[in-house]
């Protein structure tokens, strides 16, 4: 078995979310690799686009639904490329890789989510995954984003801030910039959607700290002021996750590009992430 | 562990048997360096050099390493070649390829590196250390295991370990070459290793080692040597235990691409680089202190992830030393 070796999976749909995301469904044509394709929400896979080249990119859809869906964000010479596939083009895929979240020790607490940006992709496959199985107290999803026009599955957050609460879910949005949508949305719902930063919105929010577990995902900056947000409301850092990025190149482990730490613990944020804890963060150097 | 000697009017019968088992690869000098090429007699070898520019990590991770052929929608592992001996291995460059082995053979294993192993037999050869090496400081100045057989230098001939299945068969296919071991012999082997013991001009402090850099992780002294180091990554190049590899793919026809992989090392600027432009190891200071750390990590199991072969040192163009550097951490930390 070569680790290395990737799965054709055609790509079943383009959606285009934002200018410059695209969501793609994808289906293995191998009907034996499609069935038991299975993962854990966090975890991530690398496409391989034979001929040019391969990149990392989490699931961004929950284990519990069909099929299964990547974001991807047009930054780079490969995710260009990507975006120019259509429906019917074949790529290869090889996964799943890393830890993921802690789903099953999770259960029956609250689980706090904040996004930023693209971080709402991973954290997407936890919030359907949850919902889903209804496993869960009650799921609570903070999301950061620059505009309107840059919230990432816009119909699904619009529908739950009308209805979440029916799925025990209650979503909150901060937006940067304002724009005429920005204040039209404000408006429908004043009390989850203000202008400002993705601390703002834990403003007169209140939580069970004791039951309660805080999954954070985004830009390396919001980490910071995130977990102090966290910290000052008394969640113990154990119950604190993040999942990071680093350029995995390989996923299993070899290539050393994600490895950080110092002489006493070095981790492999392919390997041993990317989900980690915040104690964790606080014995290793440089992992955020 | 069985010992047996080869005698000195054996040697070049015993270098023709080992042709039988594979291409040979052995220490062949160029002006001032050394380098593993292939060998075909053995006066082309010099079995008395210090160390190779390469390590021997070059048969098993190759600098430019093909991995898969792509055609139109067909993929094809590329295979790895037939067997082969690597002749004259140096104990620190056996505990080099221990750590490797370590990180390649783990779950899951690397399909290339793993047949390459398997494929390779290996000759261990006692050495005499120069001013770069400091392997006795961190005990891989003598190999226990990692190797077939093992060559130890006596007076009239060789002392010979046999370190695994493959070299007792070929002891046993060839016995007729070999001779067993007498007091003497054993009196000359503890001689010269106490006189290779004597040998060794530097030394690192290991007490405590990881600890103390962890803590000294703002010291000034990362930052004097980060500004004194080219960035050239020569260190990690050289270095028996570096392996960070990159993936591309690169067209060799109009419809067929090579997936490679080679070398990378940690202190390119790209090294940390993700896509959107962020970097993880922005200045030469972090990518400095980073390898530092990678190559000091302490595994309770394995030891350290450096094994004193004196590369780094010996290659590195702003003539920056690896000991000193931690020496000089250690004393800035008290």
């Amino acid at each position: 078995m070569n680790p290395y070796r990737s799965y054709d999976a055609r790509i079943i749909e383009v959606k285009e979310l934002t200018s410059r995301e695209k969501l793609f469904s994808l289906k293995f044509l191998d009907n034996e690799i499609e069935e038991n394709f299975t993962f854990k929400p966090g975890q991530f896979v690398i496409v391989d686009i034979r001929g040019f080249g391969e990149f990392p990119i989490s699931l961004c859809s929950s284990p519990t639904r069909r099929p299964i869906q990547l974001c991807i964000r047009r930054v780079g010479r490969m995710t260009k490329f990507i975006h120019k596939m259509n429906e019917g083009d074949i790529i290869g895929i090889r996964g799943p890789y890393g830890n993921g979240f802690p789903m099953d020790l999770m259960e029956g607490s609250n689980l706090i989510l904040i996004a930023g940006g693209l971080g709402m992709a991973p954290l997407r496959s936890v919030l359907w995954y949850a919902i889903d199985s209804g496993k869960y107290e009650k799921i609570y999803l903070f999301y950061g984003t620059k505009s309107y026009e840059d919230i990432l599955f816009r119909d699904e957050i619009i529908h739950l801030l009308k209805h979440g609460e029916k799925l025990n879910c209650h979503v909150k949005l901060a937006y940067e910039v304002e724009t005429p949508s920005c204040i039209y949305l404000e408006r429908g719902f004043s009390e989850k959607v203000c202008k400002g930063v993705v601390t703002d919105l834990f403003r007169g929010e209140e939580f069970d700290v004791e039951n309660s577990y805080a999954l954070i995902c985004g830009p390396p900056v919001m980490y910071k002021y995130v977990i102090r947000e966290l910290l000052d409301r008394g969640l113990s850092p154990g119950r604190i996750y993040m999942t990071l990025e680093r350029r995995m190149r390989c996923g299993v482990g070899k290539c050393g590009h994600c490895i950080v730490g110092t002489s006493v613990s070095i981790k492999y944020i392919c390997k041993d992430g990317p989900v980690f804890t915040y104690w964790d963060a606080l014995s290793t150097r440089g992992l955020i | 562990m069985r010992y047996v000697k080869l005698h000195s009017e054996y040697f070049p019968e015993f270098f023709n048997r080992l042709k039988e088992v594979g291409r040979v690869y052995g220490p062949v000098r160029h002006n001032s360096t050394y380098r593993f090429e292939e060998v075909n007699s053995i006066d082309e070898l010099s079995l008395d050099y210090t160390r190779t520019i390469l390590p021997p990590k070059k048969f098993f991770i190759r600098p430019r390493d093909a991995m898969f052929k792509i055609q139109k929608n067909e993929v094809t592992e590329v295979d790895g070649d037939g067997k082969f001996v690597l002749f004259g291995v140096h104990s620190c460059d056996i505990h080099g390829i221990k750590i490797l082995d370590k990180v390649y053979l783990s779950n899951p294993p690397d399909p290339y590196y793993e047949r390459r192993r398997k494929n390779a037999f290996i000759v261990g050869i006692s050495c005499m250390p120069d001013e770069y090496c400091f392997c006795k400081s961190l005990g891989t100045d003598f190999a226990m295991d990692g190797f077939d057989i093992f060559l130890h230098e006596l007076p009239d001939g060789w002392l010979v370990r046999v370190g695994s299945v493959k070299g007792h068969e070929f002891v046993w296919e060839n016995q007729d070459i070999f001779d067993d071991v007498t007091e003497e012999d054993l009196r000359n082997f503890k001689e010269f290793e106490e006189k290779r013991a004597k040998a060794f001009k530097k030394s690192l402090n290991k007490e405590g080692l990881a600890d103390i850099l962890d803590l000294a992780f703002t010291s000034k002294v990362w930052k004097k040597y980060a500004e004194k180091c080219l960035g050239c990554g020569n260190c990690t190049i050289v270095c028996p235990t570096c392996r960070c590899y990159e993936v591309c793919d690169t067209w060799v026809r109009a419809y067929e691409a090579l997936r490679m992989r080679r070398y990378d090392s940690c202190f390119m600027p790209t090294h940390g680089l993700v896509a959107g432009g962020h970097n993880f190891r922005p200045t030469r200071l972090d990518r400095f202190r980073h390898r530092y750390y990678c190559k000091n990590y302490f595994d309770p199991e394995a030891g350290f992830n450096c094994v004193g072969c004196g590369r780094c040192d010996e290659f590195c163009p702003a003539r920056i030393e690896h000991v000193k550097v931690l020496d000089e951490v250690r004393e800035g930390l008290i």
